[in-house]
């Protein structure tokens, strides 16, 4: 019998183009949102790697080197770095801030390293910074190596450009050496966020703990998180919209063919069999939507003005979510075969 | 192939919440090799038989055998065997599915029992050959006159060699020159040893039935004298959905008239007292009655023929039977 549902698609292939395509937008949006929220991690995993650190060394308390750290004196630098497991230690400072952009402001995450870190990311331009008044800049803030940088009573003059950097949705980053964060965020007092170790510590002084780099990139897209559900609850109901939609078609294609199904019931075919042609139509309507979401959120991607860094696996877990949609909508439609009278058959058209 | 019987077979459903019995007590044996027409008007239960013998309704008493099997018994997968295998179905209005080809229509049967797609096909085209379409395999049913459409739902019946072909208005909506083909098609068909069941209403297909069933009783209506009948309390006069001759006349006592609920229980209608009377439809139109007639009181009813009633209206007297007006005092 499922020739005949494959006939039928045929025959209403109208209805079920403009059912794949549907579906296929609301697949390819489910899988740019998806990429979305992964984009925030992604983002944030870049920047940490850039730093070059293996492990950060904070305060016991602190929620991460970042932005959940609280800023300490970096007095026992000399003991961590001596510790055992410790190839070399660096202190490091984070802090947002708002630089001048013309007569606006804009958002900007500054990180302080020294020069020759750990800490301090490779510059695809110029040079990394070495005195308190230099930074480097992502190259997504638009500025040019000799360009200046306001931030308060600051001025930076740009040597550096950093490849794309940026954290917390697409908001840039500056670097400067430790001395020049400190003197931008604690007016000069020798104060850092972390001491960024390369190599793991096998024993640290007392009052300290260590994040890894995955520690680190949490307390980067710690204030996302709220974004991140939103967009998950977003993507949730895109896939309820994806499999209120297959279930339409289906269960009114169902309907449509109430008097075929019970000519099938009548002259004897059973009704799984029905049932699995229907089936089977959710199916491929689902895989093809599938693979055209695919498609489309190659395309839609770039449109956006964030990361949407689509994971490998949403490639792979789509055409299955997809099919599990596909049966799952179909229900309805599978419900009323069972229902189907096959007595309909019988009297005039 | 194998004979078919039915024994004391009685339908029931309800319609409009009222217990309607469309067939009441039916028996017919059918030998294998025959063709039998059910004649009989529109309601009188012509389809709903052909649906209990295509194991379709079920009734409410009684048993069908065909073949050995006692069709009424069967339930899930056996019933949808025994459709498949032992029953091919021509209906009135074609029924084959608009997406499919004629070729595809007829497959269908086939590669239900499990048929190879490749087999099916042979055999399709062969079935096909047979109805004069097989210039026509790849035409799908929008395409085809209804002759054509009949003839391709014809061969998807016969696909799977079935020993009983129910047809139901074969020839309903043809004209007649697809009449023609389709009527020697279905005549053929119980050559083989088939049992074929053709349920029409248009007594021109007779000359080609082995056996006719009128479904509607053929009441002559007689001009008897009235006859007079006494009734305990408590008694049933007659029962609803039976057919009966006579319209009756109270002369003493009271009757009720009640429907029988589809859910159990009745529904009183009326109730008739000396002068009233009751039973005039079904006997004017040759129906079943519509409701069942018992006795309240001991009481006495005069019951006339059609015919005898009417006389005793005078003119305008049919008209006022439907009016159901009151009779003049004699």
């Amino acid at each position: 019998m499922l020739f005949a549902a494959l006939r039928d698609m045929q025959w209403r292939k109208r209805r079920l183009i403009i059912a794949v395509v549907s579906t296929a937008l609301i697949f390819g949006m489910t899988l740019v949102m998806t990429g979305l929220a992964n984009g925030f991690g992604v983002e944030a995993r870049n920047t940490v790697d850039s730093l070059g650190v293996d492990t950060f060394v904070v305060k016991d308390g602190a929620a991460g080197p970042f932005l959940g750290s609280t800023p300490f004196p970096d007095v026992d630098l000399a003991k961590i770095a001596a510790s055992p497991g410790v190839v070399a230690a660096a202190p490091l400072g984070c802090v947002g801030t708002i630089m001048k952009d013309g007569s606006s402001t804009r958002n900007v995450t500054a990180f302080g390293a020294p020069e020759r870190g750990p800490g301090m990311p490779h510059v695809s331009e110029g040079r990394v910074p070495s005195t308190p008044d230099e930074a480097a800049a992502s190259s997504t803030l638009g500025r040019h190596i000799g360009d200046t940088l306001q931030i308060g009573a600051h001025t930076l003059r740009v040597v550096g450009i950093v490849p794309n950097s940026t954290a917390l949705a697409k908001i840039p980053n500056i670097f400067l050496t430790t001395q020049g964060l400190q003197q931008v965020a604690y007016n000069g007092q020798p104060m850092v966020t972390s001491i960024g170790v390369v190599g793991k510590p096998r024993q640290l002084p007392g009052g300290y703990q260590t994040y890894d780099r995955a520690g680190a990139v949490k307390d980067l897209v710690r204030p996302l998180k709220v974004a991140v559900t939103s967009i998950t609850i977003v993507a949730v109901l895109l896939w309820v919209v994806a499999a209120l939609i297959v279930g339409s078609v289906v269960y009114l294609s169902a309907l449509e063919r109430v008097r075929d199904f019970a000519v099938f019931k009548a002259i004897g075919t059973r009704s799984r069999s029905i049932m699995a042609g229907l089936a089977l139509q959710a199916l491929i309507v689902a895989l093809l939507a599938a693979l055209l979401g695919i498609l489309l959120a190659q395309l839609l991607g770039p449109l956006f003005p964030m990361i949407v860094a689509i994971p490998g696996g949403a490639y792979v877990l789509l055409p299955a979510v997809a099919v599990a949609i596909g049966l799952l909508a179909s229900l309805a439609g599978l419900r009323r075969v069972v229902a189907v009278d096959p007595a309909l058959a019988f009297g005039g058209p | 192939m194998g004979d078919l019987s039915i024994q004391n077979l009685v339908v029931e459903y309800s319609s409009g919440g009222y217990a309607l019995r469309p067939i009441n007590g039916l028996n017919l044996d059918v030998t294998a090799g025959s063709l039998v027409i059910l004649l009989g008007p529109s309601g009188c239960g012509k389809t709903t038989l052909l649906s209990c013998l295509g194991g379709i309704l079920r009734p409410k008493s009684g048993a069908i055998k065909f073949d050995e099997v006692d069709v009424t018994s069967l339930e899930g997968g056996a019933l949808a065997n025994y459709r498949r295998d032992k029953v091919g179905i021509i209906f009135q209005a074609f029924n084959l599915v608009p997406s499919l080809t004629a070729l595809e229509n007829v497959m269908v049967p086939m590669c239900e029992a499990g048929m190879s797609r490749r087999a099916a096909r042979k055999r399709a085209e062969e079935l096909l050959d047979r109805v004069n379409l097989g210039e026509r395999m790849k035409h799908r049913p929008g395409d085809l006159s209804g002759g054509q459409q009949q003839r391709v739902a014809v061969a998807r019946a016969i696909a799977l060699d079935p020993p009983l072909i129910l047809a139901d208005e074969p020839t309903a909506h043809l004209d007649f020159i697809q009449v023609e083909e389709v009527l020697r098609l279905i005549r053929e068909l119980a050559d083989g040893g088939r049992v074929v069941v053709v349920a029409t209403h248009d007594a021109r297909m007779l000359p080609m039935a082995d056996r006719v069933v009128e479904m509607t009783p053929d009441f002559t209506e007689t001009t008897k004298p009235p006859e007079t009948v006494e009734v305990k309390a408590g008694e049933v006069l007659f029962e609803q959905c039976t057919m009966g001759d006579l319209i009756y006349v109270v002369s003493k006592g009271e009757f009720e008239l009640v429907h029988e609920l589809s859910v159990g229980g009745e529904e009183l209608v009326k109730v008739a007292g000396p002068g009233d009377y009751f039973g005039e439809i079904g006997v004017l139109f040759h129906m079943p009655r519509a409701a069942t007639a018992r006795a309240r009181t001991d009481a006495t009813v005069v019951g006339y023929t059609a015919p005898v009633f009417r006389e005793r209206l005078g003119a305008g007297g049919v008209r006022d039977l439907i009016e159901h007006r009151k009779l003049a005092t004699e």
